[in-house]
């Protein structure tokens, strides 16, 4: 399969030789070593998205045990302590091991192609983000499967989580798996803001970056601020629970608030930085099935913009019930409304997008109007939960739990799945069965709402979050069955889902290089991309370059082809300004992350664990940034010159 | 060069220069990234620090003495006389003057082994035990942090000169010089605001 031929060459045999030297260079080594060493960001992101998948079913089958559970009054599948752990698994991988990564994960793959390079900015350290991840997740499952999981909740409130109340490892075990985890997003925030900073096509100024690119620019800046503060407040607790600091424990001058303020700064962010990514991919999504550009393309950078920062300003929201000075939280109830005002501008450029193009109803398309209704209830509730003296009433019931699900849910999983029906045909070479993806659609909908309406009814009866059974006089137990059966659908189209996208792989129709005519660069190169993802380099001279003529787009010459090279441009303008040479695959990141794993993974058990870690992380650091002697590099030795 | 883009044409990339200094590189954006992680890491800490005072009348709790001054402030002198030696090395960088790298990196090596002895040493100086109230925890885990944080500049930077001083130097390695200056005065200005919270702090609220 040939590139479209939209960046036409000198000539033709010139050009294919070129790229045939192109994919000798930017491959990586074959085998099992070569696999665990390769450093090309499609491979690590593909990577990602299975494990996030993985950890999503995993997640999943917790929820739908719990709803099992649930389904009757006093029922016995689950005991309260495998219930406790359940829900904090349940909301530790949804919101640690899939959400986070898989919205990183898809920038990781998208991003330079949007951009139109080669690579990433950092490709080691994106391999050791993954390994990283990769290691912690496993980790949290399988000390559950041994008999450990943490059960203190996916916020795990100090004093509870401190050894006086949870003695055990099981805090220890996700205290860690949180640095870990955060290790690997803070790795994948810093590639995503230097990829788009400095790596940007030719022309591409910042008023013509994909909307899309903007979301994860915006959201990495949010993790680097939020994660850094999770990664220091779990850190925190595993001192205490470790070597007997003090820092949450109220008894000896610690403060237990101290937790929930650091938890929600993070938490609070969090919640933006799964929905802002959604939001780019429905910007993405729309133009290709409505056939226009989005609509409002300024207003929607300074909504994500106003909203990255505003989501700052709200973690107290979150701790209303504790307690704190009234005028404190009028402030944190204003500004909780506030942020209501960029979503809904969004809300309505998305509507004017659709309203004024010509629709096509495909599957991604359905997904992005279920996205619609679904994230719509989901604010609504939002706004109500904002007023201290309704969120009084309903703090810590299945209100909260209702409308939580409605914004991640449908504000951010819905968008998801649009944006894997939609570039699918991009990552693998195939398309996904239309007739499956709208039995996958409808099923996730209907499921979905029959599952999490009820909760909401649940809650203002009273029904409180986190408990395992509930008596019968109560009159709970419709409610709870219908979600149930809600939830059996739920996984029904989930199962559609993984059906589809196995099936397809191997006997989906083959998809051209632009299969929907969307109009961003990563629908200019093959399906799926060569390692060197284009040749020649593209320029831009819109927001639209994929709907440009092929002629009219600038192209760029003169970079090795022989060697890796990709084009620097400048941050603001993306003027072209240097060439870089990235490093090549390494099995050192690899390395790396298994060193990390000791120190994390010991410290649990004794405060020398982190001592033998970090003598462990020396040699790998060393070897991985050592120069491997004299190659054909582009560096001239400044002694000989 | 400069309005490439604008014609719709070629861009020849063959003549761009391959090594970049400062914000114009990519190293120098890992860094500002990775200072951006420490620093919030470190505001954090900070924040806790006056947030847990507020739980105490009397700060540090009694019978816990005031932290000793002597060694601190010696180790802050050093941290930020480093800044000098680290500032010559990176100017000798940017002139590609391998002589100057050597000489001034190497200075700001030691120095920084001082820096790391003596920060051991500092911990004695707080006169309090991690494990006695909240004061001595976030005492500890701010200058550990920032211990942390020494340690692991020493060993890169520590690295980067042994690479500097092999034979066939390129080009790329002098923007690892800059990059492990700037790392530098990151964390000597950093030590200020953490000096003055852990051992000045206690004498003034």
């Amino acid at each position: 399969m040939s590139t479209t031929d939209v960046l036409r060459g000198p000539g033709e045999d010139a050009l294919a030789a070129e790229r045939r030297e192109l994919t000798a260079t930017w491959s990586g080594r074959g085998g099992f070593v070569g696999w665990m060493a390769s450093v090309d960001h499609k491979s690590i992101a593909k990577r990602y998205i299975v494990t996030a998948l993985a950890f999503f079913a995993l997640g999943g089958a917790g929820a739908l045990t719990m709803r099992l559970q649930l389904a009757r009054p006093d029922n016995g599948l689950l005991g309260p302590d495998l219930y406790n752990q359940m829900f904090t698994m349940h909301g530790t991988t949804m919101m640690f091991l899939f959400a986070v990564p898989i919205m990183e994960a898809i920038g990781l793959y998208f991003v330079p192609l949007m951009v139109g390079t080669r690579n990433v900015a950092y490709p080691r350290l994106n391999a050791l983000g993954y390994w990283t991840y990769l290691i912690g997740g496993l980790f949290l499952w399988g000390s559950f499967f041994a008999g450990s999981g943490p059960d203190t909740g996916w916020f795990s409130y100090a004093p509870l989580s401190e050894t006086l109340f949870s003695p055990g490892k099981r805090v220890d075990i996700w205290a860690q798996t949180v640095t870990f985890t955060e290790i690997a997003a803070l790795i994948a925030a810093v590639e995503i803001i230097v990829t788009v900073f400095k790596l940007r096509a030719p022309g591409m100024t910042l008023n013509r970056i994909p909307l899309f690119v903007w979301s994860m620019l915006v959201t990495a800046f949010m993790v680097l601020f939020a994660m850094s503060t999770v990664a220091t407040a779990s850190v925190m607790l595993a001192l205490d629970r470790l070597v007997d600091t003090h820092f949450f424990r109220p008894a000896t001058g610690g403060d237990a608030l101290l937790w929930q303020h650091l938890f929600w700064f993070f938490g609070h962010p969090e919640v933006y930085i799964i929905f802002l990514p959604a939001t780019g991919m429905v910007s993405t999504v729309l133009p290709a099935f409505t056939r226009r550009p989005v609509f409002g393309y300024t207003i929607l950078v300074f909504a994500l913009l106003i909203t990255g920062f505003l989501s700052f300003a709200l973690w107290v929201h979150h701790m209303l019930a504790t307690g704190i000075p009234h005028h404190g939280s009028s402030f944190y109830t204003t500004a909780s409304v506030m942020i209501a005002l960029p979503s809904g501008i969004q809300v309505f450029c998305w509507i004017a997008t659709i309203w004024t193009g010509r629709p096509v109803f495909r599957t991604p398309l359905l997904f992005v109007l279920g996205f619609l209704v679904l994230f719509v209830l989901g604010g609504l509730t939002g706004v109500m939960v904002a007023a201290i003296p309704f969120d009084l009433q309903v703090h810590d019931t299945y209100f909260v739990v209702a409308h939580f699900h409605y914004v991640l849910i449908g504000g951010a999983v819905f968008p998801l799945f649009a944006a894997i029906y939609y570039w699918y045909p991009k990552v693998t070479g195939r398309m996904l069965s239309e007739r499956l993806g709208r039995w996958n659609f409808w099923l996730l909908f209907a499921g979905f709402n029959l599952t999490f309406f009820p909760m909401h009814i649940l809650g203002l009866m009273g029904m409180p979050r986190r408990v395992y059974t509930y008596r019968e006089a109560l009159e709970w137990g419709d409610l709870n069955l219908l979600a149930t059966a809600g939830a059996l659908v739920l996984a029904l189209g989930v199962a559609l889902f993984v059906l589809n996208v196995v099936m397809s792989l191997g006997s989906g129709e083959r998809a051209a290089d632009n299969p929907w005519d969307a109009d961003t660069l990563e629908w200019s190169t093959a399906s799926p991309p060569p390692p060197y993802n284009f040749h020649p380099l593209p320029g831009v001279d819109g927001r639209s370059p994929a709907w440009s003529r092929p002629e009219e787009l600038p192209r760029v010459t003169g970079l090795a082809t022989g060697s890796r090279e990709m084009l620097v441009t400048t941050a603001l303008d993306a003027r072209p300004d240097s060439c870089n040479e990235p490093p090549g695959p390494t099995i050192w990141p690899f390395v790396t992350a298994l060193a990390v794993g000791v120190t994390f993974i010991g410290s649990v058990f004794t405060p020398w664990g982190f001592v033998v870690g970090m003598l462990l992380l020396l040699p790998p650091l060393v070897a991985w940034g050592w120069p491997r002697g004299k190659r054909e590099e582009t560096g001239t030795s400044p002694e000989a010159a | 060069m400069s309005d490439a883009g604008a014609e719709g044409l070629t861009i020849d990339a063959a003549s761009l220069p391959r090594t970049m200094f400062g914000y114009r590189g990519l190293t120098w954006w890992a860094t500002a990234g990775f200072m951006l992680i420490e620093g919030t890491t470190l505001a954090v800490l900070l924040v806790c620090y006056v947030y847990l005072r507020r739980s105490f009348t009397e700060w540090p709790p009694a019978p816990v003495p005031l932290p000793d001054l002597l060694v601190p402030s010696i180790n802050l002198a050093v941290l930020l006389v480093t800044i000098l030696p680290m500032a010559f090395a990176r100017r000798a960088a940017h002139a590609l003057d391998l002589r100057g790298v050597r000489l001034f990196l190497s200075i700001a090596v030691l120095l920084s082994v001082v820096a790391v002895v003596l920060r051991g040493f500092e911990f004695d100086a707080l006169n309090v035990r991690w494990d006695q109230y909240a004061y001595g925890s976030v005492a500890w885990i701010l200058v550990g942090m920032h211990a942390t944080l020494l340690v692991v500049d020493l060993v890169e930077s520590a690295v980067i000169t042994t690479m500097m001083f092999r034979r066939d130097v390129e080009q790329k390695h002098y923007t690892d010089v800059e990059e492990s200056a700037l790392y530098q005065f990151f964390l000597s200005l950093t030590w200020v605001p953490v000096y003055a919270m852990v051992y000045l702090g206690p004498r003034v609220f």
